[in-house]
């Protein structure tokens, strides 16, 4: 596998540092060829700097890209807005000769140059499709048999599909793939693909936010899940800071938010202090126990064996 | 070349159409949220009343409305260009304007928690890009719109 640089984002090192914890724990468990760099700033953020400065956005983006495109390596990042940003910024400079003429002129000025060369991934694509499912698999000691999740793929992980290209915009798979290749079922309901309404909270309107995050976790709560499972820093801002909020307020949904690597790291083998599971603010611990239960638990197969040799059907 | 520009054919029929209604999460679920009210404002020449409206803002740029338009463009672009338009006037939710500041200042969104990573045994964090991108800023801005201010003191 080629060598890749993580860009770990602005909001995963400054507010939730344990999602690189785990990320970091995942990636060396598995032995991929990761490695960090020096230079990178923001992404940038879209409706913080593309909403005032559209040039400055395209700028900065195709810099971050030329730090990759020079070392000849690929980016993955655990950050769906990231990732997305990176890789609109791409296609727009990649389909306008011209505008990459000007972005390159103005990177010459501090030495840099912007090819576009290096592949750009989430975090979810590159373990479905780089990775792969047999691998995953193979490095599992214990799988989520028996625990339901529902899976929020977050907007930007596969929108705009122009530039990312990695999954149908409208309906994707690889989140589910990657939940079943751990032994957990991905449950259907009717908002998976909804917006978590992060960007709300991000424009002064926290309220909404919090009405937004509701619609959700209303449905989760009357599935009946374990988990929502999830891979990108706003939507975990979302649902489990701002689902803490609510639940200060008295408003309880009981549905524990686990990042991808959360699930990986722990069916790896690793503790839940190992991936930084202390730092999430909603209660992960009846999801472990649950699963610890249903782990300790003789599988259905052994079970009956185990039930026939008692009624001496086999002797 | 840097600005964003709409395309008023493709707002003609997106003005007519509304099929993206029944996916945005914004229009199904924010009471009064109807962005071809915005878009018929535009059309007519009265973009200007929505300049300081909360509406622009509450478009969540998750391009649903993008990936089912039959014209591969959707609303999003009316909102985006609305906001930059507010931009340029000096009008932006506070929260938007600190994130600026922050991000032009220091070339991040927040600057990573060292006693946090400590805790965690995580390595330290890389340098980061500012002093190249503060330059870059400068190179940026003396190109769009001539010597900034305190460059010209100098």
């Amino acid at each position: 596998m080629k060598e890749f640089a993580v860009f770990w984002g602005c909001t995963i090192q400054a507010r939730f540092p344990f999602l690189e914890k785990s990320v970091r724990v995942v990636l060396k468990g598995m032995n991929l060829p990761f490695r960090d760099m020096d230079g990178f700033t923001c992404c940038p953020e879209k409706s913080l700097v593309n909403n005032i400065d559209h040039g400055l956005w395209l700028l900065t983006a195709a810099r971050n890209i030329s730090l990759v495109d020079k070392e000849a390596v690929d980016l993955v990042s655990p950050c769906t807005g990231c990732v997305s940003n990176l890789a609109t910024a791409k296609g727009e400079i990649l389909s306008n000769p011209r505008k990459e003429g000007e972005i390159n002129s103005l990177l010459k000025e501090v030495g840099r140059e912007f090819k576009g060369t290096s592949r750009l991934y989430h975090l979810v694509p590159f373990f479905h499709d780089e990775v792969g499912i047999q691998k995953i698999k193979q490095s599992i000691k214990r799988d989520f048999s028996g625990m339901r999740f529902a899976v929020h793929y977050g907007c930007h992980m596969m929108r705009p599909s122009h530039s990312l290209k990695n999954d149908d915009p409208l309906e994707p798979k690889k989140f589910d793939n990657l939940i079943r290749a751990l032994g957990g079922e991905s449950v259907e309901y009717s908002t998976k693909l909804m917006c978590c309404g992060q960007g709300l909270d991000r424009v002064d309107q926290h309220d909404r936010a919090l009405q937004m995050a509701r619609v959700k976790l209303r449905e989760l709560k009357n599935t009946g899940v374990d988990a929502m499972a999830l891979c990108c820093p706003s939507c975990f801002l979302q649902f489990d800071n701002n689902q803490h909020l609510m639940e200060k307020e008295g408003e309880r949904f009981n549905v524990p938010v686990l990042y991808l690597t959360d699930l990986m790291g722990l069916a790896m083998g690793y503790t839940p202090q190992a991936l930084g599971l202390d730092g999430h603010r909603v209660d992960t611990e009846p999801f472990l126990k649950k699963w610890k239960e249903i782990s300790s638990r003789p599988s259905a197969a052994a079970a009956f064996s185990e039930g026939m040799k008692k009624e001496g059907s086999f002797i | 070349m840097f600005d964003i520009h709409l395309d008023f054919d493709l707002l003609e029929k997106c003005n007519r159409c509304g099929a993206c209604y029944d996916i945005c999460p914004s229009c199904l679920n924010i009471d009064g949220y109807d962005p071809r009210a915005v878009i018929k404002d535009i059309l007519n020449g009265n973009a200007g009343r929505w300049l300081t409206s909360v509406h622009i803002y509450q478009c969540l740029e998750c391009h649903h409305c993008l990936e089912i338009c039959y014209q591969n463009y959707g609303f999003e672009n009316a909102m985006t260009a609305m906001r930059l338009r507010a931009a340029r006037q000096g009008i932006h939710p506070p929260q938007v304007r600190r994130g600026w500041d922050m991000f032009v200042k220091t070339s991040r969104l927040g600057e990573p928690s060292l006693a946090a990573r400590k805790k965690l045994g995580l390595p330290e964090p890389r340098e980061s890009g500012k002093e190249e991108f503060l330059k870059l800023l400068e190179v940026y801005r003396m190109r769009r719109h001539g010597p900034s201010p305190c460059l010209r003191e100098r």
